[in-house]
């Protein structure tokens, strides 16, 4: 168990696969010479040589579309788009290549590709290099999507993610590389579609993924400490499947619920799992689900503006306190 | 906005009920005119309304009862009419011929409004039911209690969990002045023998001990003695044949396997019951209030003999779970009970309870009913006896019951089609496997 950051978990991660499996190969746009934008693949090109760590031109669309046809003849790729915000350009790849093979063409191939890209604001990139897309893969079946929220999640999903057999998703968040945490050493498995009680609480429940559940926790443990309200932290980690069911069970037990994302609020994940929580757990409900999101802009590049319009501590502590009931349980 | 109120009609009244409405919804009400007619302690007499309008919503519905002060009707200009006025046209196009005779007329004892309950102190949503929320319904109707009795505290008035909560503590401290009692244990006795009565302590004579009781046993000794005082018991018994569901168990456990649940006669008992109170929803009711609370769950209370006490764990809505997830969860709350580890939650919102002494070879006995539930069913041993079948004596196991019943909501006919219904599943037991 050692303690390093959420990036070197994922650098050890990929080198540990790609060591163990000669089929996985990284592809991306300067993921060798230039170790990764956010030097996620950091010595990675003079370990494993020009075969296995390929640069790519700027063509986000090519490069997933040879992922796929890759993918297709026995190759596990692992394809890096630079930021989340690039996806779009390879959109049909994805959607309707990726997602649909396996299902269209009577199962005669998977499609085991995994894209990792990172998402969120914060670090004043403007309004297109700041988004959070992960609703649009979440909607798609055909695809897993998930997005860990810390070191050991990073290293435990990649690894699933690199050895299941359907295309993935693999959501990043630039706020959370340089976090640090203990990860188990070796070969370590998070498995998909499991959400993780962060934080067991009994006045209301946070549900949250990626960097923001990781905001949820540390405001949570800081209530507790403050002695003020129970707070259960639910860290979904994988979008797509969702584990309704320990959502599902946290809100029968707390009755309250909030939804801590870092996505636009219409039509978010949120409204997914509010629907889902009133679908299952309706008479179990205190009070309405309440979703904290960002602003409906896009993303500002001026600092003050910027910080108007993220989500953060202070929109969850003032929901906390709007929805958190009288009595302390 | 005018309201007509339940006035004072005579020195010594403190509350009147409504017996007769002659004006509904939608109607115009002079200053002066007769509205309603009210039964008082001395007599029945008129309403009249003080002021003139049209009647928009009558608050307090005929046969319900208001203090005086209390508003019964609002008046106004029409706008706001509530209640069957919708319900009303459409028939009113269907049968054009009898229209001008509704409009207007002055008296209406045919229309009975449609709007229940009385005070109007919460939030309501529509006119009609209490703003509250899902979670708060569910544990009013799991305790019983009245949602129009609560003020809400959550936003815009909802009543929330805590309102319940409040409430619920209310309630327990209440009593609680003269015998301290939390109500989350809530068990019963087995048998119809007297609960001692709860009187003076007297000195100590020589030749017995003294023992202080313990909070459960002071809650036991009030609530049974309070279901006895207060609950008008009458039983029923029935003997039921349980051969063939002798031999199914003993099919069903053999092919248990390694580590699967035994099913016990009780937990076939306790489905069975599930099945008949499904048909029996009084039985699965209580009464309270002058009301009948008929439950939307069948959850079933054991009684479970522990050391110093006896306390009746819930299985929640029996009826949909199988035996073997009943076995479980049955061998699961006795564990609990006897290592003392019961939650509220686990002895919560029980509709019916079982007590079953047939282990120890008892052959016949009556329980107190557990209030607010309205029945209990005594269960004796199931034993080898000869039955006359085709005028020749054949050995059955037959098995003793005797339901204790509440008859302020169950009469004798009703408790007989339940057990009769308990019966023919006990006796045709592959409907237990429904």
């Amino acid at each position: 168990m050692a303690e390093i950051s959420f990036r070197q978990a994922l650098n050890d991660t990929l080198r540990e696969e790609l060591k163990r499996d000669d089929n996985v190969f990284l592809m991306g746009e300067e993921i060798g010479v230039f170790e990764g934008s956010y030097k996620i693949t950091a010595g990675l090109l003079k370990e494993f040589g020009a075969r296995r760590v390929v640069d790519t031109p700027i063509a986000e669309n090519g490069f997933i579309g040879m992922a796929v046809g890759s993918a297709m003849l026995g190759l596990r790729p692992v394809v890096e788009i630079m930021t989340f915000n690039f996806i779009a350009l390879a959109m049909d790849e994805i959607l309707n290549h990726a997602a649909k093979i396996h299902y269209m063409f009577g199962g005669q191939t998977p499609v085991p590709l995994v894209i990792r890209t990172p998402g969120g604001g914060g670090q004043q990139l403007s309004a297109t290099h700041s988004q959070n897309l992960e609703v649009w893969f979440a909607h798609i079946p055909g695809l897993h999507v998930v997005a860990p929220s810390n070191p050991a999640d990073a290293k435990g999903m990649l690894k699933t993610a690199i050895r299941n057999n359907n295309p993935v998703i693999f959501i990043e968040h630039l706020g959370l590389y340089n976090t640090r945490g203990s990860v188990p050493d070796g070969d370590y498995l998070v498995p998909f579609g499991k959400a993780k009680i962060a934080k067991e609480g009994t006045d209301l429940t946070i549900i949250s993924y990626s960097r923001m559940a990781a905001m949820a926790l540390d405001v949570a443990r800081r209530l507790e400490q403050e002695n003020k309200w129970s707070v259960e932290v639910v860290d979904l980690r994988s979008l797509r499947p969702l584990d309704k069911e320990t959502i599902v069970n946290s809100v029968k037990k707390t009755g309250r619920a909030i939804v801590f994302e870092e996505d636009w609020r219409s039509y978010g994940i949120g409204a997914e799992i509010a629907a889902t929580v009133q679908e299952e757990a309706f008479d179990y409900l205190d009070a309405p689900v309440k979703r904290v999101a960002n602003v409906e802009v896009p993303l500002p590049y001026s600092k003050p503006l910027e910080s108007a319009a993220l989500t953060g501590a202070k929109q969850l502590l003032d929901a906390i306190n709007e929805l958190a009931p009288r009595r302390r349980r | 906005m005018p309201e007509v109120n339940m006035p004072r009609l005579s020195d010594t009244m403190q509350e009147g009920t409504i017996t007769h409405w002659l004006k509904k919804p939608g109607d115009e009400v002079k200053k002066g005119e007769i509205v309603a007619e009210v039964e008082t302690d001395k007599a029945n007499m008129e309403i009249e309304s003080f002021s003139a309008g049209v009647l928009e919503q009558i608050l307090v519905a005929e046969g319900e009862t208001a203090p005086i002060g209390q508003p019964i009707a609002i008046l106004g200009t029409g706008a706001n009419v509530q209640s069957q006025k919708q319900a009303v046209a459409p028939q009113v196009v269907a049968v054009p011929q009898q229209q001008p005779a509704t409009n207007n007329a002055s008296i209406h004892p045919q229309s009975r409004p449609a709007i229940e309950s009385s005070p109007a102190q919460n939030e309501r949503v529509n006119g009609g039911a209490v703003k509250s929320s899902p979670l708060a319904r569910r544990m009013a109707e799991e305790h019983g209690i009245d949602l129009q009795q609560l003020k809400g505290t959550g936003p815009g008035g909802r009543i929330v969990r805590d309102d319940i909560e409040d409430y619920i503590e209310q309630q327990r401290n209440a009593p609680a002045t003269r015998q301290a009692a939390p109500a989350s244990v809530a068990p019963v006795a087995p048998a119809a023998s007297a609960p001692a009565p709860i009187s003076q302590p007297e000195a100590a004579p020589e030749d017995a001990e003294i023992i202080t009781l313990s909070t459960m046993q002071k809650t036991i000794a009030r609530r049974l003695t309070e279901s006895k005082q207060n609950v008008p018991h009458f039983y029923i018994g029935s003997d039921i044949d349980l051969t063939e569901t002798l031999e199914m168990r003993q099919k069903l456990n053999a092919n248990a396997g390694e580590g699967g649940v035994k099913v016990s006669v009780n937990d076939l008992i306790i489905k069975a019951c599930a099945l008949a109170l499904e048909k029996s929803p009084e039985v699965n009711g209580g009464y309270r209030d002058g009301q009948f609370v008929l439950h939307k769950h069948v959850n079933i209370g054991i009684a479970v003999d522990i050391p110093a006490g006896l306390i009746v764990p819930v299985i929640r809505d029996a009826n949909l779970k199988g035996l073997r997830t009943i076995a479980r969860e049955a061998k699961a709350l006795v564990a609990k009970a006897q290592a003392g580890k019961l939650t509220p939650a686990d002895l919560d919102g029980g509709t019916f309870s079982i007590s079953n002494l047939g282990m120890m070879d008892v052959t016949d006995f009556a329980a107190v009913i557990n209030p607010p539930q309205s029945a209990i069913l005594a269960v004796a041993a199931a034993r080898k006896t000869f039955v006359p079948i085709d005028n020749q004596p054949v050995i059955r196991d037959i098995m003793h019951v005797t339901l204790s019943a509440d008859h302020r909501i169950l009469y004798g006919a009703t408790v007989a089609r339940f057990l009769q219904e308990v019966k023919r599943v006990l006796q045709n037991p592959y409907l237990l496997l429904g």
